[in-house]
């Protein structure tokens, strides 16, 4: 079952629909708005096999603007923000299905509309040879890395809009 | 019997006595012996770690990662309300007015404390600094770095927040915090050998029942733990392994 579409933020948003790798869609909104990350902090997530958040540091729960109930149990693309190209997760779960470590800038999108960039690892937990799921760090960015992506993802999202 | 008790080399001169109060009160409380080995480096503890079985460990938290995956070490326990946090400091009439002044070759004292090193690198990323564009300079603790920050000797210093905390109030009047850690889920950590498991559970009960007799918050003051322990199982220590991983780069 997906999540429900987003309210609308008051004040100007852009309205778009996001359909999800799992084939669900939803309304969200955006705004210009840019909540900055907090200083020195760490946003921790867990999540199962399927993505499904089980764990969330205070830091995710106040930069996301959603409640912790709200999170454990919600897919984590709940975050995607429609700035984001697919081609940037693109090796995201190929990396950590295999084992690996994944690491790249995103934006997230919060529930008011709001947006936060991070610099976001995963790792997968691996217990006893198994992985059983999957911890992502989101760290402060550096804002020149970020003000070199901005062009790289619009020209990215450009061909995806094309292409499809 | 008695057991090799290895205390990480990362803690404040001050809290030498705290520890041998604690081993003191740990034997009588469990009734095994124990033996307190205080490495005062990093390399005396890994030679410690080679040489002799240590039955038990408080561990630094990057340290604990080897030992519980490669070594096999049973996490147990871990101080409660006590995280491993960091700060960046540079003198109190420094230009540099936030984190985002320093510059690559930057001038930076730190001491040897590798999980310092290692969240301060991730704090200066914002800054876009890596490590190869700074000039480190090693100091032996940190009141010489204190020192060396205060003086304009470097642009800043790495401190371990509990070290930059018992600096005197006349040193911390003379440095100004750019920016202080608040990770929240590093900690130290207890660990039993795999060959001391037998003794887990009493040593367990010793630990976690420090601060429910008179006298034990005199005990937890001298070691700077006034929380005390609180149990921590293997999947919550793995839990901060995975979590540290995704620090190392």
């Amino acid at each position: 079952m997906g999540i429900t579409d987003m309210a609308q933020p008051d004040g100007p948003s852009r309205q778009s629909r996001l359909t999800y790798t799992d084939g669900t869609s939803r309304i969200v909104y955006a705004t210009e708005r840019e909540v900055a990350f907090p200083q020195g902090h760490l946003i921790v997530s867990r999540t199962d096999l399927a993505g499904i958040i089980t764990h969330a540091n205070d830091a995710f729960v106040e930069m996301s603007g959603y409640t912790r109930e709200e999170l454990i149990g919600a897919p984590h693309h709940i975050l995607r923000h429609p700035d984001m190209p697919k081609l940037a997760f693109k090796s995201l779960w190929d990396d950590v299905a295999t084992g690996k470590k994944w690491h790249g800038y995103v934006k997230n999108l919060r529930k008011d509309g709001a947006f936060y960039w991070v610099y976001a690892t995963a790792v997968p937990n691996i217990r006893n040879g198994n992985i059983v799921g999957y911890t992502s760090v989101r760290r402060k960015p550096s804002r020149g890395k970020i003000n070199e992506l901005i062009p790289v993802y619009q020209q990215w999202l450009d061909q995806e809009s094309t292409a499809s | 019997m008695t057991l090799k008790f290895l205390i990480a080399p990362d803690f404040s001169p001050e809290r030498f006595a705290g520890w041998h109060m604690l081993n003191t009160t740990l034997q009588r409380r469990s009734g095994l012996r124990l033996h307190l080995v205080t490495p005062v480096s990093a390399n005396e503890q890994s030679e410690a770690l080679a040489r002799d079985q240590i039955d038990l460990v408080y561990a630094n938290p990057f340290d604990a990662v080897d030992m519980i995956r490669t070594k096999g070490y049973q996490p147990f326990a871990r101080p409660k309300q006590r995280f491993d946090e960091m700060v960046i400091a540079t003198g109190a009439g420094s230009d540099i007015a936030a984190l985002e002044d320093l510059k690559p070759g930057c001038r930076i004292a730190l001491t040897e404390n590798r999980d310092v090193k290692l969240i301060g690198l991730r704090l200066l990323e914002p800054a876009d600094l890596t490590e190869s564009l700074i000039e480190w300079v090693r100091v032996d603790s940190y009141q010489a770095a204190a020192r060396k920050a205060l003086k304009g000797e470097v642009d800043a210093a790495f401190f371990l927040a509990d070290a930059y905390a018992s600096l005197t109030q006349l040193t911390r009047n003379q440095l100004r915090i750019l920016v202080e850690s608040a990770i929240h889920d590093i900690s130290h950590v207890l660990l039993v050998h795999p060959q001391s498991l037998a003794e887990l559970p009493a040593l367990g009960t010793a630990f976690l029942e420090i601060g429910k007799s008179t006298g034990d918050a005199e005990l937890l003051a001298a070691l700077g733990l006034v929380h005390g322990f609180e149990a921590m199982d293997q999947e919550q220590a793995e839990f901060m392994i995975d979590l540290m991983d995704t620090l190392m780069d």
